[in-house]
């Protein structure tokens, strides 16, 4: 294979939460991740899609060990930083670094937006105080915001600002992996817009390994390389985005697809939705556990577990996958109309015309 | 043309201590069996909009400024509070976006959904509880005959979601006001309700104002479309005119920065800035600050115009196609 080396790799990995613990018999036990097998290449955006309850995020922290897995191997290039201790983890976290989803809860509001991004450089040792605070300032002027914002407090700041300040954190220390938890999903549209372009210039100017956990397809299908599907704590399948959107093997993503709704009109398809809510993870359901909403499924998948099979290019982890025909997403069914598209165009010229005139007066 | 179900005309919505009209002139009408999807961001005034519809403005300190909105007739920014408690759950119903803090946790959800069957139609227990029942059945509750006595932290969020639609159809309304009814839902449930809201309102024949942050809901459930930003409406009119021939900037803008589902992965077109606070609100076009199109002329307000078949736009330099021209830039 000429594919890059991978950066992350799991194996076997797998993290269990106790749910309740009654005073006789057994506790109740969910499997969040429940073994899965990833390899993140280095330099490539990798997104993990699901539903609430999948374990993306459980696997999102796993990834960069915020949580230890129950049982499993993360190899982070030659390390296996599963079984590392905590010393030699700190050590590492330099270059594993994470973006939280809600801007709101992940900065210290006591702390002024400079401290916050200085702290993981005082943390690691690097510079002198003087450097750290050019770093401080030249990271703000690179997430879209300015060196003086430095001495104000986080509550200052709207949702959008807030996330370049947790994303100009994440970077301060260098890392080589950086991990978001739904970056954007709390942010509006066009601020949304705003931060995703900033995580694509910012993975292009520093050479980093970008994980994006999310719901929202259409963020995966604009950023991601390759995009791995969860359901009920194990991936089904693996793909690049391209093909993963396009030609669909596994029910599941199949139906993930089928429900987004497109912006446009004429696109209201036929309801080939599936039925039903997603099984109580902590009995979830015998053999494959998508069976019970799957409109494909037969009795094999009732009785046995299918594995995840294939390439790094592609996997799949479904008994029918050969024979079945899905459906994804064709070019025409998120296509517009020329008129809208002329205004579109028409916009991205005028907003380029303006944006120059700003920076080269 | 029949009279409309709701007749909004220059709504106004202020909040103590701001300048600016946090909800300014707004105006639209909605027939019977129509869908209405009012789009915008946060903090645009969609939402405050369905709230002194429905007469739950927290007042003070918000306060409705001017405008009626007649409701069959009656204006509802004019009535008295006993008579719009009538109203209010029955002929006009309400959904939220988050279900598990708009339904009672304490109480068994049949008996939440009978309790607004009794107050609306002087029903007994028995009717009423049976009437909870039918509603459970035709939102697809699955078991609806246990459901009836289970508390909401006992359903999941896409169940609540429907016990939230049963409740606020419980009392056959003619004006369904559904705020973000999807928002907090994983995309296959927000299908199945979208799928059941349109399946709901094609059999009861109401009317619905949906509020919504996503164009992809608005496509496939609006008839029609109100754009808002800031606390005005921008553009507004049939869903097919504002998707296919979208006039106004900030509609192009908003439409732009959304990331396609199709192959192309251009970079993502962005509005710049942020949207301008109650205190210092433009008093000309209160998008000119972050429109690339800006001109003199944005600095007095923009008449919402009629661009022919109800499409109707609020931007002086829209056709922005003639007006490039005319500038000769």
């Amino acid at each position: 294979m000429t594919e890059p080396k991978p950066i992350l790799r799991t194996h076997g990995l797998r993290r269990e939460f106790v749910t309740a613990k009654p005073l006789f018999g057994a506790a109740q036990v969910v499997r969040a991740v429940d073994g899965v097998d990833l390899e993140i290449a280095e330099g490539e955006t990798f997104a993990i899609v699901g539903e609430s309850g999948c374990g993306k995020s459980t696997l999102a922290r796993l990834l960069v060990r915020l949580i230890a897995p129950t049982g499993g191997e993360v190899w982070y290039g030659g390390t296996n930083i599963a079984d590392l201790d905590e010393g030699a983890m700190r050590a590492l976290r330099r270059e594993l670094q994470f973006i939280f989803q809600d801007p709101f809860s992940s900065l210290n509001p006591r702390m002024s937006v400079g401290a916050l991004i200085e702290e993981p450089l005082g943390a690691h040792g690097i510079g002198t105080s003087q450097e750290r605070k050019a770093r401080v300032a030249e990271l703000l002027t690179r997430v879209g915001l300015r060196p003086d914002h430095a001495d104000r407090y986080p509550h200052e700041f709207s949702g959008g600002q807030r996330q370049r300040i947790g994303i100009a954190r994440a970077l301060a220390s260098g890392p080589k992996v950086v991990i978001g938890d739904e970056p954007v999903s709390a942010l509006d549209v066009s601020i949304q817009a705003q931060v995703v372009n900033i995580l694509e210039d910012l993975k292009e100017e520093f050479g980093l390994t970008l994980v994006i956990i999310a719901h929202d397809l259409a963020v995966i299908r604009h950023m991601a390389d390759r995009v791995a599907v969860m359901y009920l704590g194990e991936i089904v399948e693996t793909g690049t985005a391209d093909a993963l959107f396009a030609r669909p093997r596994h029910p599941y993503t199949e139906a993930l697809l089928a429900a987004i709704p497109i912006a446009r009109t004429g696109a209201r398809r036929a309801s080939a939705h599936i039925e039903g809510d997603l099984p109580n993870p902590i009995a979830p359901p015998s053999g494959c556990r998508f069976h019970t909403r799957c409109r494909y499924a037969t009795e094999i998948c009732r009785t046995d577990h299918p594995r995840l099979t294939g390439s790094g290019a592609g996997q799949v982890a479904c008994h029918h996958s050969d024979t079945l025909a899905l459906t994804g997403l064709a070019d025409a069914d998120t296509d517009r109309p020329a008129a809208a598209k002329a205004r579109f165009a028409l916009y991205r010229d005028a907003q380029a015309r303006k944006a120059k005139e700003t920076t080269e007066p | 043309m029949t009279a409309p179900l709701l007749d909004v005309q220059g709504l106004g919505i202020s909040v103590q201590g701001a300048r600016a009209n946090l909800v300014d002139d707004m105006s639209f009408t909605l027939h019977a069996g129509q869908t209405l999807c009012i789009v915008g961001e946060s903090g645009c005034g969609k939402s405050l909009t369905a709230l002194a519809l429905m007469g739950l403005l927290a007042s003070p300190p918000l306060a409705v400024t001017g405008g009626r909105a007649l409701f069959a007739g009656q204006d509802l920014l004019a009535m008295p509070r006993a008579e719009l408690r009538d109203i209010r759950g029955d002929r006009m119903a309400m959904i939220f976006q988050e279900p598990m803090s708009s339904l009672n946790p304490a109480m068994k959800i049949g008996e939440q959904i009978a309790e607004s069957v009794r107050r609306h139609k002087h029903v007994g227990y028995e009717p009423a509880r049976a009437r909870a029942l039918e509603m459970l059945e035709r939102v697809r509750i699955p078991a609806a005959a246990q459901r009836l006595d289970e508390y909401p932290y006992q359903l999941s969020g896409g169940m609540r979601q429907r016990v939230m639609i049963a409740m606020a159809l419980a009392n056959d309304p003619a004006l369904l006001i559904a705020d973000e009814p999807t928002t907090a839902l994983d995309v296959t449930i927000q299908a199945q309700i979208l799928d059941l809201m349109r399946t709901l309102q094609a059999e009861t024949g109401a009317a619905m104002i949906m509020i919504t942050h996503d164009l992809g809901v608005v496509a496939e459930m609006a008839d029609q479309v109100a754009v808002m930003y800031a606390g005005r409406i921008v553009e507004s009119g049939p869903t097919e005119a504002i998707f296919d021939d979208p006039q106004h900037p900030y509609t192009i803008g908003l439409m732009s920065s959304m990331p396609s589902l199709g192959a192309h992965r251009e970079r993502l077109v962005t509005i710049p800035g942020v949207v301008p606070q109650a205190n210092d609100m433009p008093s000309g076009c209160r998008f000119a600050g972050r429109c690339p199109f800006r001109t003199s002329a944005c600095d007095t307000p923009p008449p919402l115009e009629d661009f022919g078949g109800g499409h109707r736009v609020a931007c002086v330099n829209a056709p922005l196609e003639a007006s490039r021209q005319e500038t000769g830039t």
